[in-house]
């Protein structure tokens, strides 16, 4: 079966007065993906949900959420999306469960069937102690987990998450991934946007990388990494060069740690020749190791020098 | 069916929103509205000859009872919707597949719900006192509902308008106030001066006054299907440019 679009994008512009926040930027996401969506602080990522959830109006442009259209078809998309948002906004003068109850409502889920759901996310989410307390006296955390458990509240096709792990801990953030894993696995479509690239690393599976407004880079993260990679071998040397023999210049290797050890980009494939050109050299290799690129160096190579 | 949930999930948490702070809503109207009736429409009302043959006492409280639907409904939805706005908690009613005149109308409920609250109270404290049997009381009803949803509206325009707190009470006091007291709560338009009356006349809060003491006393200054008119023509207006604000997102949405 041919996967369906969640979020279609098409030439979507922004103004805030004579500020461009999004200039025409166009993307899709699948059905069933989990989509990094990455940028600097003002890229304009929190612009873009906020447009796709109704938080924003736009200039120009089209946005659809599973075919529906965000502004003449709002009540058909808003209902398949549950967000996260970055910010705590929260009723005040309701309890942690009641905040979920009447979200669930506001969405048509009937009440008996929004308070067994809000056992299992409290459960699920080790917030059944604070069910019945006010949510300004919740700590961060579970401020941060009661915003995930009420998103996810009336079942949504797609979940945006907008920075979902910003000042947790570790252990916490480790949890939230392997619940945003498990989620994405039982078929709901998410749609992450974070300042962690590890994060994005870790759990996405294509990426989309915007910058001043403007999408500079859609893809398969496996794809683009390879795509941006520039692994390098890293040879460790049993003593320390002043600079490149000339026997090895030819191989376009370079020195560091102080002249320990020899890099090579891994796309020469020349390795076996130029361990052999070391040991005729005299030097002996007490180790050799691969240091792969990450996310977040394809990430900054992208945002870095863009106009 | 599913769409219905969401429109009461959302009346509920306003009738929750005020009823959890009763003494902040629901007590102070009742007190005031107990020293009225005592200072102004026991004690004082007794030197007053009748106005259109009917004892000032029982003049006073129909006025009385418009006066707190008025102020009860501006001062929910005014302060609900600003609260919302600055905690952002409208963001949850904004995602929602709720529409627009869904969001606008249940928010329109909740001061109307407090508005009839304490009408009846204020009416209930009027009891002490004098006993006056409504003469029409589907009249009262009607004007009660859409005065309140009238300026339930004024409420959530004033709210989505509004900057800092104390914009809100600054329209009650330089607007609302003045209007309720030009418009005959305490007085009949007669007892003004022609110029006065001519100027009453532009009141939209004259018409409600006289609406709810036809309701009750079966008497007023100006004939009830004027007053009706002008009522509804009043929700009307206010109505739709409050889901006109809602739907183009004004001070909603970025």
């Amino acid at each position: 079966m041919a996967q369906s679009i969640a979020i279609e994008i098409k030439g979507l512009t922004k103004f805030y007065r004579n500020f461009q926040a999004l200039k025409e930027i166009s993307f899709e996401v699948k059905e069933g993906e989990f989509f990094g969506f990455l940028g600097p602080n003002g890229a304009g990522k929190t612009t873009t949900i906020s447009i796709i959830t109704g938080l924003a109006n736009y200039n120009s442009g089209m946005v659809r959420v599973f075919g529906y259209d965000v502004v003449r078809e709002y009540r058909k998309a808003r209902a398949l999306i549950g967000l996260v948002p970055q910010e705590f906004n929260f009723d005040p003068f309701l309890t942690a469960e009641q905040i979920l109850i009447y979200e669930a409502g506001y969405f048509g889920v009937p009440k008996r069937e929004a308070r067994l759901r809000a056992d299992e996310l409290l459960k699920q989410f080790d917030l059944e102690p604070y069910r019945k307390l006010d949510f300004r006296k919740l700590s961060g955390g579970l401020k941060r987990r009661l915003l995930i458990t009420r998103a996810l509240m009336h079942r949504p096709k797609i979940l945006i998450v907008d920075e979902p792990t910003a000042g947790l801990d570790l252990e916490l953030r480790y949890r939230l991934w392997d619940f945003f894993k498990k989620t994405n696995e039982e078929g709901v479509t998410i749609f992450l946007t974070t300042h962690y690239i590890e994060e994005a690393e870790k759990l996405c599976n294509r990426i989309g990388v915007i910058h001043q407004g403007s999408m500079i880079e859609v893809d398969d993260k496996e794809r683009l990494m390879k795509r941006m990679s520039q692994n390098m071998i890293e040879i460790q040397l049993d003593r320390q060069l002043d600079t490149v023999p000339q026997e090895l210049s030819g191989y376009g290797v370079e020195l560091a740690n102080g002249g320990n050890t020899i890099l090579m980009r891994e796309e020469n494939q020349q390795l076996s020749k130029l361990l052999r050109s070391i040991h005729a050299h005299g030097i002996e290799v007490l180790n050799v190791h691969v240091k792969k690129t990450t996310l977040e160096e394809v990430f900054f190579r992208l945002t870095q020098g863009k106009p | 069916m599913r769409s219905l949930i969401g429109f009461r999930s959302l009346v509920e948490r306003e009738v929750i929103r005020f009823t959890s702070v009763f003494l902040q809503t629901i007590f102070p109207p009742l007190v005031t509205s107990f020293l009225y009736i005592s200072i102004f429409g026991f004690t004082i009302g007794q030197k007053i000859e009748s106005v259109d043959g009917i004892p000032y006492l029982n003049f006073l409280i129909p006025g009385l009872i418009m006066m707190y639907v008025i102020e009860g409904s501006y001062s929910n939805t005014s302060s609900s919707l600003f609260i919302s706005r600055w905690a952002r908690h409208i963001e949850e009613i904004l995602v929602s597949p709720l529409s627009y005149v869904e969001m606008v109308l249940a928010i329109l409920i909740g001061g109307l719900a407090r508005s009839l609250v304490t009408a009846t109270g204020v009416y209930l404290v009027s009891l002490i006192f004098v006993h006056t049997t409504p003469q029409h009381p589907f009249i009262m009803l009607i004007m009660a509902v859409f005065v309140s949803l009238s300026f339930s509206s004024v409420g959530a325009i004033v709210a989505l308008f509004a900057e800092e707190f104390e914009h809100l009470t600054i329209w009650t006091t330089f607007v609302i106030t003045p209007l309720v007291f030009f418009g005959g709560v305490f007085h009949s338009v007669k007892m003004l001066p022609h110029a006065l009356q001519v100027i009453t006349s532009f009141n939209p809060i004259f018409y409600m006054v006289n609406g709810m003491r036809y309701g009750m006393l079966g008497v007023s200054d100006v004939s009830i299907g004027q007053c009706l008119i002008v009522v509804f023509c009043f929700f009307i207006c206010l109505f739709s440019f409050t889901v006109f604000l809602f739907k183009t997102g004004f001070k909603l949405r970025k």
